[in-house]
């Protein structure tokens, strides 16, 4: 099979490369229907409980996802001029397509419960037209303050800070209504500063930064590589082809993708990135085969040959290893980690069956003259061979020292690993100097939060949350909640009774409490709403039945770890100290299903990686029919994972959704040069019989092609680095590491484990009869 | 010359046409106030109130209302005792409606047997939570409007006068209302509410029309919520005209001790 498929790429070029086209054509045509998807909720599968949860929870009480809008003045935000800006603001605001008007939380639009002058009980909005003096400024800051409802989420109590919260219709609209909502502050602002925070406009903004990035990083790394591979091999036109390959075999796995319906979602975004690496790296190894060897039989369809037959069964192997590696994360239960895993492995297989017919066809097509020179340099004595060299000599002499090194990495790694700490926060994905960062840190240092999650309370009959030890129940939950550091605050139906039974009392405080027996519960929601309270505000709390209360629980951080101790400490609460009989109590919010999925994707990403891990060395000890050479071919891998993850451990940054994915690229990549080197080794060792000798020449050949790999692929994504969203800059770190610790593994460790054990690995045939040089194909 | 002394009379036709629509659109609108709010010079009723929220979720709210008016188009005071739900239960109510200043509400609250006044501000707010505004059940004043009749046509068979209103001045609760007025009875058979866009956002519908101690009285009334969905209907028993309700019975002192002789029942 490998022959032919070569030979027809040898004998019909124009074929192949004719064929090729066509097919790139047609995938490149689905370009057009691309969808993208930013949502984390889609992390989840649509049918899990969690997530159905969420949506009746929102349609239960009618709650919309929103949007955050701060206003910080350092000097005092509360003055008639700023405050009557906030008054305009939110006018325009709700003129806007999306907004879901009469739900804005605003000075002007919530209401206060207050008495007015003859003692009556007065529910109106807190500003009910423009302000004319500070006193009139300052009374409003006083009523917020004053008011259990409001406190924190509307001003913070030193009134630097005011927040309008504008719920919108859907998340997905949340980038444009940003923009519009930037353009109006920005008209009518004045001196202070106006931030736009919140979970869906992080989500939204990535996605369309995502384009932005993926329209920039993997069109630079692909210029760098080029312009890499050049240098290396100082024929453009030769390496022209495994450019094209990497190209086609990235519009193959995204047109695909698109092709099949399925979205392109953060993960998957990066797949363009993913790919090309991966599928330059295969074309290197021809490439360089071909480029060290063409001196020698100056013929290209006999260079070409020789090259392919003898990287034959690394490439495939190469292949599948990654393949392995990324086909295993659609054993996660993250839908878009699946989705991401299956068409980079489809995009892998591409790019394998195009290395090998259309490098040789693309070669076959190069006017010989134009070779003339290709392949004569004398690389024995550049910068690249010293440095071979250098690692050559290295490992053979101190391969004891070596092999002492590698055990205390293992041991400082296996230490790290315990450190990582499983976070991730959407809004982290941006750069800390990234103005959403910046809204994000400022809005939930003053305020109570722009992150919220809901503790919904489920009776066994109707009016059950007017009961009083329901109620007490609630309260003593918030007090018990508000303990943890990033909870700014919560609101239930237990804080619109209490305040109600306030003002009534002519704001006595000692009558602010909850009351003692239903009827005087529904006695004083029934007042509120007889008063000019809203229905609509109200039925946010609890259901028109009161069979069901919903507590809203505002956060100021929104990092997974941080909001699953909030949620640990309800459920412990409600597991040491029962709610009355007949009632249940269960979390929704945008926060919590994202601790929900990551979860999930931990557990799911361990056993992908385990498994393929497995997997992977099972295909060692098959490729080179030994066990012991499997084992040692794993090692540059395990190593390469431990060293990083440890890495991560020991730094602190957190092992998010990227972080976690990754594992399968190292996996995928790292075991490669093991394969390309141990598998030529064994190939020159057959040929030559002494060790001394394949030793020497396996940093000829597999080594140089190992040390292109990782300079090409290394400088090509330092790009990635100044990227604007986090994970992108991850993604770079990690090509940057796998290549740097797998090269060294590779080029350290192997040889002088090789070394310390080449009596049973290798032994010389001396005493045997010398065979002929070996003719593998 | 000759076509504008023939053009004069035509013009002062016109004009003299239209004022007198107007006048009759007013006094229209008024009659029809009357009819619906002014019935007798007292009166009594049990309301069933059925609240439908958008998603087909029903809530029950049942009272007795009495009515006293001091005045015929003009000051008016009423008295609402709650029976359901069961927790508001003796909670009672009133009014004083002015025609001239704003109206006086005032609640008493059993379970911590309080009176206290509460706020009358805004008449376009939901009375009690359902989809029927304060000014529904006491009636918005003919005078708040400008009123033009818009042509003839039937409800249900019943001929009608077609009357299109214009608050004087700007309302966030409706741009135009179109009444359909039963020239029988005077009493409203539908009234459309459109905001600026000229969407129709609510609609009133008398659904039944029952004649107590010879007065017409619609005894089942619907509004609904077109724009957000949703609806309420009251219906109304124990209609009880001409009681000779005393102006005491509106105070304080009743609203904590029921007056049996109209609520024990």
């Amino acid at each position: 099979m490998k022959t032919a498929l070569v030979n027809f790429a040898i004998n019909r070029p124009r074929w192949v490369i004719g064929i090729a086209v066509v097919i790139t054509l047609f995938f490149a045509a689905q370009f057009p229907r691309i969808q993208i998807d930013t949502d984390p909720q889609n992390m989840l599968r649509t049918d899990e409980p969690v997530r159905l949860w969420h949506q009746e929870t929102k349609e239960i009480f009618e709650l919309a996802d929103f949007l955050a809008v701060g206003v910080v003045a350092e000097e005092g935000a509360f003055t008639p001029p700023h405050l009557n800006a906030v008054y305009r603001i939110t006018a325009e605001i709700a003129t806007l397509d999306g907004v879901i008007v009469e739900d804005i939380l605003a000075p002007s639009t919530v209401d206060d419960i207050r008495q007015g002058d003859a003692g009556e009980l007065i529910i109106e909005p807190l500003m009910g037209d423009t302000i004319a003096t500070q006193a009139e400024a300052d009374y409003l800051l006083s009523r917020i303050v004053s008011n259990p409802i409001l406190r924190g989420k509307l001003a913070s109590d030193d009134g630097a800070a005011i927040a309008l919260f504008i719920p919108i219709e859907s998340k997905d609209i949340s980038f444009r209504l940003a923009g519009e909502i930037q353009e109006i502050t920005d008209r009518l602002g004045g001196d202070a500063e106006y931030h736009i925070a919140g979970l869906p406009v992080a989500e939204d903004s990535f996605g369309a930064e995502m384009f932005t990035q993926m329209a920039l990083s993997a069109p630079l790394a692909f210029v760098i590589i080029f312009l890499l591979m050049v240098l290396f091999f100082r024929k453009a036109v030769v390496v022209l082809a495994p450019m094209i390959v990497a190209m086609m075999a990235v519009i193959w796995a995204m047109g695909l993708l698109i092709l099949t319906g399925n979205t392109v979602h953060i993960m998957s975004s990066m797949i363009p990135v993913f790919l090309i690496p991966i599928a330059v790296l295969n074309s290197i190894h021809i490439l360089s085969e071909f480029h060290d060897r063409f001196a020698q039989h100056d013929d290209k369809s006999t260079t070409m040959r020789h090259a392919i037959t003898e990287l034959f069964f690394p490439l495939l192997f190469t292949s599948l290893t990654t393949i392995a590696g990324f086909v295993s994360l659609a054993t996660t239960p993250i839908p878009p980690v699946q989705v991401f895993g299956i068409f980079v492995a489809v995009g892998v297989l591409s790019a394998w069956l195009l290395s090998l017919t259309v490098n040789p066809a693309v070669a076959m097509l190069i006017r010989p003259e134009s070779l003339r020179s290709f392949g004569r340099s004398d690389d024995s004595h550049g910068p690249l061979a010293r440095v071979l060299h250098g690692f050559r000599d290295t490992a053979w002499r101190h391969y004891r020292l070596l092999i002492g090194a590698a055990v205390v990495v293992v041991a400082i790694a296996g230490y790290g690993l315990t450190l990582l700490v499983i976070n991730d926060n959407p809004v982290k994905w941006f750069k800390a100097d990234h103005p959403i960062r910046i809204a994000d840190q400022t809005m939930n240092a003053h305020l109570a939060g722009t992150y919220m999650n809901f503790l919904v309370f489920e009776g066994d009959d109707i009016d059950r949350m007017k009961d009083p030890d329901v109620l007490r129940y609630m309260e003593a939950m918030q007090r018990e909640l508000e303990n943890e550091p990033i909870v700014g605050g919560t609101t239930g139906l237990t804080d619109i009774v209490t305040k109600i039974r306030f003002e009534l009392f002519g704001a006595d405080s000692a009558e602010m409490r909850l009351p003692d027996n239903l009827n005087e519960v529904g006695q004083m929601l029934f007042l509120f709403e007889m008063s000019g309270g809203s229905a609509d505000d109200l039925y946010k709390f609890a259901t028109s039945d009161y069979d069901m209360a919903n507590l809203w629980v505002q956060m100021t951080a929104g990092d997974n770890q941080a909001v699953s101790d909030v949620v640990a400490r309800g459920n412990a609460f409600l597991a040491n100290n029962p709610p009355p009989p007949g009632v249940t109590a269960r979390w929704a919010g945008l926060p919590y299903i994202n601790i929900e999925w990551q979860e999930q994707m931990v557990a799911g990403m361990r056993s992908a990686f385990l498994g393929s891990f497995l997997v992977v060395l099972i295909m060692m000890i098959i490729l080179f029919r030994s066990i012991i050479w499997g084992l040692i071919s794993m090692l540059p891998l395990t190593i390469t994972v431990m060293s990083i993850y440890a890495f991560i451990g020991y730094i602190g940054k957190p092992y998010d959704m990227p972080v976690a994915v990754l594992s399968a690229l190292t996996l995928g990549l790292s075991i490669d040069f093991a394969i390309h080197f141990i598998g030529r080794l064994r190939i020159i060792h057959r040929r030559t019989g002494s060790f001394r000798e394949s030793y020497n020449e396996i940093f000829e050949s597999a080594g140089r092609a190992i040390l292109r790999n990782v300079l090409v692929i290394a400088i090509g994504f330092v790009p990635m680095l100044f990227s604007s969203l986090v994970p992108y800059i991850t993604v770079g770190v990690f090509f940057l590491s796998i290549m740097l610790v797998s090269g060294l593994v590779t080029m350290l460790l192997l040889p002088a484990l090789v070394r310390a054990m080449h009596k049973r690995l290798l032994p010389d045939r001396a005493t045997v009869d010398r065979p002929q040089p070996a003719n593998v194909s | 010359m000759t076509i504008r002394m023939l053009l004069l009379p035509v013009l002062f036709l016109v004009v003299f046409a239209s004022v007198r629509a107007e006048l009759d659109a007013d006094e229209l609108m008024k009659q029809s106030h009357l009819a619906l709010y002014y019935a007798g010079d007292d009166g009594r009723t049990d309301v069933t109130m059925t609240i439908v929220n958008k998603r087909g979720k029903e809530r029950l709210r049942e009272f007795t209302m009495l009515r006293l008016d001091n005045e015929e188009g003009g000051d008016q005071k009423y008295y609402t005792y709650f029976r359901k739900p069961s927790d508001v239960s003796r909670l009672t109510f009133m009014v004083h409606k002015s025609a001239e200043a704003n109206d006086k509400r005032w609640i008493y609250v059993p379970s911590v047997d309080l009176v206290r006044p509460i706020s009358a501000d805004d008449k376009a707010s939901s009375f009690v939570n359902s989809h029927f505004t304060y000014e529904d059940v006491s009636g918005r004043h003919w005078s708040e409007d400008n009123h033009a009749i818009v042509g003839d046509s039937t409800v249900d068979g019943v001929p009608v006068v077609v009357v299109e209103s214009t608050p004087v001045e700007d309302l966030s609760s409706f741009t135009t209302r179109r009444t359909y007025i039963d020239t029988s009875t005077y009493l409203p058979l539908r009234e459309h509410y459109y905001d600026g866009d000229g969407t129709l956002i609510r609609v009133f519908t008398a659904e039944t029309i029952e004649t107590v101690s010879d007065i017409p009285t619609i005894t089942v009334r619907k509004i609904e919520d077109v724009q957000k969905g949703g609806h309420t209907i009251v219906a109304f028993t124990g209609i009880e005209y001409n009681l000779g309700i005393g102006d005491d019975i509106f105070t304080e002192r009743y609203l904590k001790a029921p007056p049996r002789e109209y609520i024990g029942r």
